[in-house]
């Protein structure tokens, strides 16, 4: 493992996001807007009373904490996988002594820290305008790290996974579509999750879209029943599993076939 | 002979590739039943490189060299045949041996192309985990044979396409490999330019001692460069030796010019075996067989009013394009 080169790579790809900051904040801010839009509806939908249970300030709270979690969890560089794979950028990668997982990786660590310095000065803004209800209890504080951490690695390595079909048909990306629609059905975005309808309710418990975004949110609001935590740990750490497993088997085979019919 | 660091036997590569008709009915067909072909890239080539030796790789579009590079590099699975780099399996893709060879591709960028060149080739000093002295000085010496100094600090992006070639041949450098892939490297650049880097890459191999193989469609660059050509065509190594030979070996011809005292009207009988390529007021371009070259201008003199007469070897670009348009033909002859 070449720990000192990925680490100069992350560097440097800092360096080179910070030239286009405003185009990134651009990006940030449409990835703020669906979230910001059910924050309103939902509020409105409450009232003065409540909404399947949540009052209007429960919500706004809600809604700023996921629009935080999603940026830290978006892995914008799982678009850009099948671009390097289908323009050749590969090559360059592989003639390297170091695996080209950790140029998605450095992408991925400079992202944050640019989109951070758009979303975070935003949100406190937003909160001292909506005014949110948030009461953090100390296990749900205590949870929310590694559960954050955990729905990063399972977004960013179950859509590397998908990225990497690039390497047997051309275009790939329509699957990362496909998961950008899902984790806003069955994710908490369109409505925290358990407000939906019974069946989609099973759906989405089981299913790892909640556990790249929803999952933390609920964890950090104190949204989850009793037992919630515990099954939902389990849960996720299992998806994230599948994930890594998943990811291992698809480079290894994506690289063999790359080597077997060229770039 | 040296000890060859580089064997190459039998290497093969056969490409399965898709295919389909053109319009919209083939479209569709081929979403529900896709075609193949197989297409043999590379076929049965053989041949040693010796550790400092600069081999050229000669061949039409699609003949099969940048794959050959690509196998040699690691980049590609051969369908048969072995490679030994350094001692080495290329396509193992070991770390150890990724850092023993560069591979420079006119078509593509190591570069982040947003920030200057030196934030860059510092990363790669790092990703080749180069001790910070020995990058000072290997980075000093490229900066200074290349004359690149004044745009260490320019993004990469504004730099021209010339200038982004030196970089990228500093940026391939870096960790001093001791063999060095080229393909195409001067691709697109002005004359000048090419010649600047053909005179670096010259006094890099003298002075380095690096085994370079590289890939060209400048005939300039290979004269320059390579004492040794290889010459691939539709994947075959049709010939495997000193530049000079290869006119001798796959063009056995010599082109005579004649220079007429006044008989530019007067009719012209020409002996057997000889092709007139032109033929303009008080001189002739002949070509004739090399065997033939002696005896035919021997009747030449004798027969013509001629002022002035030269043989020569046709130029080189004209034997490769020979070659190039004679398809099959050479492999036949061979």
């Amino acid at each position: 493992m070449n720990l000192r080169g990925g680490w100069a790579l992350i560097q440097r790809t800092w360096l080179s996001w910070l030239q286009h900051r405003s185009f990134f904040f651009l990006l940030a801010f449409g990835w703020m807007v669906p979230p910001l839009i059910y924050l309103f509806v939902w509020s409105t939908a409450a009232g003065a009373g409540t909404a399947g249970g949540l009052r209007r300030g429960e919500f706004v709270a809600y809604y700023l904490v996921l629009i935080l979690v999603n940026q830290l969890t978006y892995s914008q560089t799982n678009w850009t996988v099948g671009d390097t794979i289908r323009h050749g950028g590969m090559n360059t990668l592989l003639l390297r002594p170091l695996s080209p997982i950790f140029d998605a990786l450095a992408s991925e660590l400079a992202g944050k820290v640019v989109y951070m310095a758009f979303v975070l000065p935003v949100t406190a803004g937003l909160a001292l305008i909506l005014r949110p209800e948030l009461q953090v209890t100390l296990q749900g504080g205590l949870a929310f790290v590694p559960t954050l951490a955990m729905a990063w690695a399972l977004r960013f390595f179950w859509g590397y996974a998908l990225a990497l079909l690039a390497f047997w048909a051309t275009r790939a990306d329509a699957l990362l579509a496909v998961q950008d629609a899902l984790i806003f059905l069955l994710a908490g975005q369109v409505a925290p999750i358990r407000l939906l309808p019974a069946p989609l309710h099973q759906v989405a418990v089981i299913l790892p879209f909640r556990y790249m975004l929803g999952f933390p949110v609920e964890v950090l609001t104190g949204q989850l029943e009793t037992d919630g935590l515990p099954t939902g740990l389990a849960l996720q750490l299992g998806w994230l599993l599948v994930a890594l497993v998943l990811f291992s088997m698809l480079w290894r085979a994506g690289v063999r076939r790359y080597a077997a019919v060229g770039g | 002979m040296l000890e060859p660091q580089i064997v190459v036997r039998g290497l093969s590569k056969t490409y399965r590739v898709p295919e389909r008709n053109p319009g919209v009915g083939a479209a569709l067909r081929s979403l529900i039943q896709r075609s193949y072909r197989s297409v043999e890239a590379v076929r049965d080539v053989s041949f040693n490189v010796a550790a400092g030796e600069v081999v050229g790789f000669i061949g039409p579009n699609g003949a099969g060299k940048t794959t050959t590079l690509k196998m040699l590099s690691g980049l590609l699975h051969p369908t048969a045949g072995e490679v030994v780099v350094m001692g080495e399996v290329p396509w193992e893709r070991r770390p150890a041996y990724l850092r023993r060879i560069s591979m420079v591709l006119g078509n593509k960028s190591q570069m982040l192309w947003d920030i200057p060149p030196l934030d860059s080739f510092r990363l790669l000093g790092e990703i080749y985990s180069v001790p910070p002295a020995q990058f000072r000085e290997t980075l000093d010496e490229l900066v200074a044979l290349l004359e690149l100094a004044p745009l260490l600090s320019k993004p990469v992006r504004t730099l021209s396409l010339g200038e982004r070639m030196k970089c990228e041949l500093v940026a391939g450098l870096l960790h001093r490999p001791a063999v060095l892939f080229l393909d195409e490297p001067t691709l697109g650049l002005d004359v000048s330019t090419q010649g600047r880097l053909r005179r670096f890459l010259g006094a890099y191999n003298r002075r380095n001692d690096v085994t370079m193989i590289l890939t060209s469609h400048y005939m300039a660059d290979v004269v320059a460069l390579c004492p040794r050509v290889i010459l691939i065509h539709h994947g075959i190594l049709l010939y495997d030796g000193e530049l000079d030979g290869l006119a001798h070996t796959l063009a056995p011809f010599k082109l005579i010019r004649v220079g007429l005292s006044s008989a530019s009207q007067c009719a012209l009988d020409l002996p057997g075996g000889v092709e007139l390529l032109q033929r303009t007021n008080g001189s002739l371009a002949l070509r004739v067989a090399r065997e033939l070259a002696p005896r035919i201008t021997a009747q030449l003199l004798n027969t013509l009013p001629v002022v002035d007469l030269s043989v020569e070897d046709p130029p080189i670009e004209a034997v490769i394009d020979q070659i190039y348009q004679g398809d099959g033909d050479q492999e036949a002859r061979l």
